[in-house]
């Protein structure tokens, strides 16, 4: 049970130009599961390292529960830290895998062969425990390695990309579990990866990171919605938020040159950028006010069909009903939900409405 | 390379297609020659061992006989030589583990500053000819009372490979992941405990490897054992060669027969260390040529 606190840290390797994280600073509610999401190389894992004490931050100051981790090795942390590759002692069976920390600690054995058991029957490990790592599939590997985690009972989890080297089907089952366990054992997490579904779907709430620098923090909702600049914009959903190139002229706004779309209030800007979620146009085959598009192709995904429709020089995505399914070349009519739209500054990226 | 690929090849060198039957036969004398050139040494060692009157070619003996093994206990305290040898070996070996599991950690994981230049130079000490540093090394051993003593054979013996170990070690360490002795510090290890527990056993085939070369380098070395030792019951196996060379009856009247029998069991234990530990070896070895 713990708060975590980054306050302006900065870090830059030495062999690199770029500050791998720049003037970062969050804080972690006691108990909440926060994902770092954001591409590689955005600093995202080094924030992470930090904070297991694995790196060390150039200025800055990281908190636990209000005290200052900065210098402490990892070992007086009291961090668990699930690696993406699980890094498993290879010449140990599963069962002196979990065990490990807790030798550590000056427990009775009683104690901890209760520990461990009770952490194999949570994750269904216990079939398992006399086997190393090398004849276990990559799920198990990735429970063992939980498990390691979970049997100390820290002060907060650390989790680099946990889930990124399984199949797409269990990732999605562990993802589920992952998230019941947290809740369950309500303890501090810090979760990075890259996989926006994965963010959305795992986080009390998501901190988005690029290039060493913290963009947007919020809950998926907030992200989803009122996303504070291109970048978020583009990263958050899938498929991502439809950008079109605009001009505000005579109290509206037309996009592609010829594309009407009603005017947020108290735009000042002329050119901007507009921003629509896949699910905020319509396809409307009988109106006659509507922009005038091409179908270009239907991908039907069973629960709903993305329809890429050309408009001018821009393709734009449309998410429809799963039984709509415009052949190639159709003209349709798009629609637009005057709250769907969302306006960038086309210089700067950031939301201006 | 599977079994049918390898047959392939040795069909291939042994009788190229297309081949006359002359060429085979040519290609196979060769190779024999070549197999008869590295095995008449231990033919030799083996048949002049039992053999009461060994001479310095291979010649069957007569009546095969365990009399010069009798003979090197009896006479040459044959027993005392290779006990000490065992032990400089051993004691070489132990502190050689030691030395460059840490020395080749450091120079796998740390942020050294001049790293790089460290590591060549390591390198670099390893390709002075040892003859040429013979003499200081003596003058050094005198000077610090190292003469005629284990201690002065066991820590040249150990520094003498050290530079080539410490370089196939770290090669070894840079092959086992980072994350694995992260994941022990955050287990709530120390760096040295991380060491000795994950890094170590992970990185065991190369222990085996540095091990093994150690313990023959040490077991074999003749030039330092020459010049530092000259008491009678410190002398190690090569001295015991060189105690029969010299003092039974001069240089003309070599005793083959006490000769290979001292060879025989100097031979036996190392190979006999080999056969048990090759697939190790083998292992290790294979993976640095691959740079891990």
């Amino acid at each position: 049970m713990a708060r975590v606190e980054y306050e302006n840290v900065s870090k830059r390797f030495p062999t690199q130009d770029r500050a791998a994280i720049d003037d970062f600073t969050l804080d972690v509610a006691d108990g909440e599961l926060l994902v770092l999401l954001g591409p590689s190389g955005c600093g995202k894992t080094t924030a992470l390292r930090m904070l297991a004490g694995l790196e060390h931050p150039d200025s800055g100051d990281i908190r636990i529960d209000g005290k200052s981790v900065v210098g402490l090795e990892p070992k007086d942390r009291d961090v668990a830290l699930v690696f993406q590759s699980y890094a498993l002692y290879p010449h140990m069976s599963a069962k002196d895998n979990i065990r490990y920390p807790l030798r550590v600690k000056h427990m009775n054995e009683a104690e901890r062969e209760r520990r461990v058991g009770q952490v194999a029957e949570m994750l269904s490990l216990t079939a398992l425990l006399e086997r190393r790592p090398a004849r276990l599939s990559g799920g198990e590997q990735q429970r063992v390695a939980l498990a390691r985690a979970i049997v100390r009972q820290p002060r907060v989890f650390l989790m680099d990309e946990p889930l990124s080297n399984l199949d797409a089907k269990l990732r999605t089952h562990t993802r589920t579990e992952l998230k019941a366990l947290q809740r369950q054992l309500g303890t501090t997490t810090v979760f990075v990866t890259h996989d926006q579904a994965e963010a959305m779907t795992l986080a009390d709430r998501i901190a988005v990171m690029d290039r060493g620098r913290l963009l947007q923090l919020g809950t998926p909702d907030d992200l989803y919605l009122r996303p504070v600049n291109l970048f978020v914009a583009q990263f958050i959903g899938s498929p991502p938020m439809n950008i079109l190139a605009a001009e505000v002229r005579d109290g509206a706004l037309l996009a592609e040159g010829t594309w009407r779309l009603p005017l947020p209030r108290g735009i000042a800007a002329k050119s901007v950028s507009v921003g629509i979620r896949p699910e905020g146009i319509e396809l409307d085959e009988s109106s006659t006010d509507a922009q005038v598009g091409e179908v270009l192709v239907s991908e039907p995904l069973g629960s709903e069909t993305i329809v890429d429709v050309k408009v001018g020089g821009a393709l734009v995505k449309v998410r429809a009903a799963p039984q709509v399914r415009p052949d190639p070349g159709t003209r349709v009519h798009l629609r637009v939900d005057p709250s769907a739209i969302r306006l960038f500054d086309t210089a700067s990226g950031s939301a201006i409405a | 390379m599977t079994p049918r690929a390898e047959t392939t090849v040795a069909r291939t060198v042994a009788a190229p297609r297309g081949a006359s039957w002359l060429e085979t036969i040519a290609v196979h004398a060769v190779f024999a020659l070549v197999v008869v050139f590295f095995l008449a040494p231990f033919v030799w060692l083996f048949t002049a061992a039992f053999d009461g009157r060994a001479q310095a070619y291979i010649r069957l003996p007569e009546q095969p006989t365990v009399d010069n093994f009798a003979r090197i206990f009896t006479e040459h305290d044959f027993a005392r030589a290779l006990g000490n040898s065992v032990l400089v070996a051993g004691a070489t070996m132990l502190l050689d583990v030691v030395a460059v599991s840490l020395a080749g950690y450091s120079l796998s994981r740390l942020d050294l500053r001049f790293k790089s230049w460290i590591t060549y130079a390591v390198l670099l000490l390893q390709t002075m000819p040892l003859s040429a540093t013979m003499v200081p090394i003596y003058g050094l051993a005198q000077a610090l009372g190292l003469r005629n003593s284990y201690l002065g054979l066991i820590l040249i013996h150990a520094a003498i490979e050290l530079p080539f170990l410490i370089w196939l070690m770290k090669g070894f360490f840079d092959g086992v992941p980072r994350y694995l002795e992260e994941a022990a510090w955050l287990d709530g290890r120390s760096k040295l405990r991380a060491l000795i527990e994950i890094v170590l056993p992970v990185a065991r085939n190369g222990i085996g490897v540095v091990a093994g070369l150690s313990f023959l380098a040490a077991w074999s070395e003749v030039l330092m054992m020459i010049i530092l030792i000259d008491k009678q019951d410190l002398k190690t196996v090569p001295l015991a060669f060189y105690e029969v060379l010299r003092t039974r009856g001069g240089y003309t009247e070599v005793q083959y027969g006490l000769i290979a029998a001292m060879g025989v069991l100097y031979a036996v234990p190392v190979m006999a260390i080999f056969f048990a530990t090759r697939r190790m070896m083998v292992r290790g070895l294979i993976a640095t040529s691959r740079g891990l």
